[in-house]
């Protein structure tokens, strides 16, 4: 009777898990799987976008990639700043959350102020820093009588530089609550039981929070990486992938090739690339980092 | 048992739409939707079209019936052209209250190509306005409907040229822009200089204007679009004005980037520019470039009629003139280029209302002019003349009356902008950079060969 009761149950619930995930899976596989495959499909075609022939070409496009100038160009961008981003906004979100955890007055503030500018669009944030950089930094040096190169979006040896600061000044705050909430649920009794041990204030630091962070690293580097080697909408409001091809990452250089370049096929050789490169990224740091994971 | 169960339901559940999307082998995308489908074979859009479209004659009385028609517009704009929805929109109340247009405006360098990409797919919008350009991009594809020749006989007879193909056209003109050298006519009076006609006349100009502490140039290069519109302005006049088919002598292999002369110097002359404008080029915007310009602070800038609004708008007495850019024959031509051009669907259902709509553009001057007067553009309708002062009105009709005046679409056909001079204008961006080296920034152009064509 008991066994029946229990039997009954359990099919209630499979039936209310399967309807409860249902509209999820139809959602992911309309909005993510099919465009996926069909991005695989195209990728092996010479579609224009445009005609109706699309014309098999095999891995021919693939092999293209590899001959591609302009996409090797814009894949060294990305890794530039992809890794300029994952240092600079874990270090400095990580250093800011320490700062407003140590109980600093005006915390609420601070934090309020480091958040805004991710609630602001990347193509805001793109023109803004635009402006920054060529009409009111550049007024400084009249006012001060300095000759710094504010200009930098206006050189390839720059432009990185500029695109770094834009983009950590957006996005350092989100990172910064993550690691403050982390720093938040660490047990005080810990760093209590450290300091009776005699440990000072950087040996609790790398063996107290650095461990008991460790869920809070793993989410910021995965997040922070994924979202640099996506980057996109800053570049077009800002430098609009130049000067030249100085700023263009893979996908500006995707989207240009497949709707304005009408090679439709080609672009989505670039963007199966992209994606492959995005799993084989966060498998590995999510697997990586997750080893390092601590229980209090 | 009933886990694994499940988890075989929930993963048939999640392949089976994967699989059906991807499904169909050989079906293309276009060809799902029904307006691509039925979209008729090139020779035969316009024939369908003919049967579908009524004459201006035809159509007043459908409009007059009242039936309330709702037109879709994607609008690829430039940056003169924002606005002008509105004006339009208030002319058609006034003439078809029943007809309301629903505008989608986009960038037309950017966006416009995209959209319609996308639509395409999923169907065309009623009316489409590009540049005349767009008419030997889309027209091949049988998606345009044809322009009933009684509005175009409103029309000036050379906004017709570069928008007819086998004879049919697709394409209304409705303004057009000029490009070529926008110079303070102040600034020359006062230093004596003349208008140059060759490239030693400029390099005079450019040498005095350093002597004297002025910048010969105003240029925004942190804009690729304008390396790209002032590489084909140099390309009309030292290529194509020379050898009309150079684009297709490009692609059968017969000339290059590379190896050509007249295109090599075509490109150089982006480093004469480069090297004789302000060194923030590439951080600087147009509308800051333009204000450099009326403020006094550069002599020159090759540009187009864009232009003028900003000019005036920050300095309504600001004098200028235009003048061709010096070729190496001192042959060189002004710049005209078809800007607004009006395009129908050839599927659409609403033909008689979208006829309306070109009756009211091509037949309402008081709207025309307001149009002209706000983007500060040429009419390429008859018998309308914009009120607004244009300073270098009185050249652009000297360079018209000697003949010397050239469409640009002749270039932009042969080697188009999408996918081509575009990523060309960052090649030169990059080597004016010093990121690469000049033989690179040909090669680059040479092996973008595939894209050089619309078609």
């Amino acid at each position: 009777m008991q066994k029946t009761k229990k039997q009954s149950m359990e099919k209630k619930l499979e039936k209310q898990y399967f309807v409860m995930v249902l509209p999820g899976f139809i959602i992911f596989t309309i909005g993510l799987i099919i465009p996926l495959l069909l991005a695989v499909r195209y990728s092996v075609t010479s579609w224009d976008g445009m005609s109706k022939i699309k014309e098999f070409v095999g891995l021919q496009n693939y092999i293209n990639l590899w001959k591609d100038a302009d996409f090797r160009s814009a894949w060294w961008f990305t890794i530039k700043f992809t890794i300029g981003n994952t240092i600079i906004q874990n270090v400095l979100a990580l250093l800011f959350a320490l700062a407003l955890d140590s109980g600093i007055k005006a915390q609420k503030l601070y934090r309020t102020a480091f958040f805004v500018p991710c609630l602001i669009s990347s193509i805001i944030v793109g023109f803004v820093w635009l402006k920054m950089f060529s009409n009111v930094l550049p007024e400084f040096n009249e006012l001060l009588g300095t000759n710094i190169n504010f200009l930098l979006f206006g050189s390839g040896e720059t432009v990185l530089s500029g695109l770094l600061i834009a983009n950590n000044w957006q996005w350092i705050g989100y990172w910064m609550l993550i690691y403050l909430a982390g720093l938040q649920s660490v047990p005080a009794d810990l760093y209590e039981a450290a300091k009776v041990d005699g440990a000072g204030p950087i040996s609790r630091f790398f063996n107290i929070t650095i461990p008991m962070l460790a869920p809070a690293i793993t989410i910021c580097v995965v997040g922070i990486t994924t979202g640099s080697l996506k980057v996109y909408d800053l570049l077009v409001a800002s430098t609009k992938g130049g000067p030249g091809r100085a700023s263009t990452s893979v996908i500006y250089q995707t989207y240009t090739t497949a709707i304005n370049g009408r090679q439709y096929g080609y672009g989505s050789a670039m963007s199966v690339t992209l994606v492959l490169a995005l799993l084989l990224v966060a498998v590995i740091q999510v697997k990586g980092l997750k080893s390092k994971e601590v229980q209090a | 048992m009933k886990k694994k169960l499940l988890s075989v339901v929930l993963c048939t559940a999640m392949l089976v739409p994967t699989l059906a999307g991807c499904g169909g082998g050989g079906t293309d995308a276009p060809a799902e939707t029904p307006a691509a489908e039925e979209a008729p074979a090139t020779e035969e859009a316009p024939a369908a079209t003919e049967a579908e479209t009524p004459t201006a004659a035809e159509e007043a009385p459908a409009a007059a019936d009242g039936e309330a028609v709702t037109l879709t517009v994607l609008a690829g704009q430039s940056t003169t052209d924002a606005g002008i929805e509105e004006m339009i929109d208030e002319a058609l109340a006034k003439a078809y209250p029943n007809i309301t247009l629903e505008w989608e405006c986009v960038d037309w360098g950017n966006d416009f190509q995209p959209k319609m990409q996308q639509y395409m797919q999923s169907g065309l919008p009623d009316i489409m306005i590009g540049k005349a350009q767009d008419v030997a991009t889309y027209a091949p594809q049988g998606i345009l409907g044809e322009i009933d020749a009684a509005y175009l006989d409103r029309g000036l007879d050379a906004a017709r040229q570069n928008v007819t193909i086998d004879g049919k056209t697709y394409g209304l003109v409705y303004n057009a822009l000029y490009q070529g050298v926008y110079y303070n006519k102040d600034m020359f009076e006062e230093n004596g200089w003349s208008v140059p006609k060759t490239q030693d006349d400029l390099q005079k100009i450019i040498d005095d204007c350093k002597a004297k502490g002025i910048t010969p140039f105003a240029s925004h290069m942190v804009d690729t679009w304008s390396i790209g519109n002032v590489t084909m302005q140099f390309a009309m006049n030292d290529v194509f004005n020379n050898d009309p088919t150079w684009g297709d002598k490009f692609r059968a292999g017969e000339v290059s980037f590379a190896n050509d002369e007249m295109m090599k110097t075509a490109y150089q002359y982006n480093k004469l520019i480069y090297d004789n404008t302000y060194p923030e080029t590439f951080s600087t915007e147009q509308t800051d470039c333009d204000a450099k310009m009326v403020m006094g602070e550069a002599a020159m800038k090759v540009s187009g009629s864009w232009s003028i609004q900003n000019f005036l708008d920050i300095d309504e007495s600001f004098n200028f003139g235009i003048f061709p850019f010096p070729n190496q024959t001192g042959d060189s031509k002004l710049i005209f280029e078809p800007n607004i051009t009006i395009m129908t669907s050839a599927e659409s259902e609403h033909q008689d209302a979208i006829n309306c709509v070109l009756d009211v553009l091509t037949s309402d001057k008081e709207l025309a002019v307001e149009i002209y007067d706000y983007t500060k553009t040429a009419p390429m309708l008859k018998d309308v003349t914009p009120t607004f002062a244009n300073p270098s009105q009185a050249d652009i009709d000297e360079y018209a009356s000697s003949n010397m005046i050239v469409d640009v679409t002749l270039g932009n056909n042969q080697l188009v902008w999408g996918g081509f001079q575009e990523e060309n204008a960052k090649d030169i961006a990059a080597w004016l950079q010093g990121d690469i080296s000049f033989e690179d920034c040909l090669a680059a152009s040479d092996a973008r060969v595939d894209s050089s064509s619309a078609n």
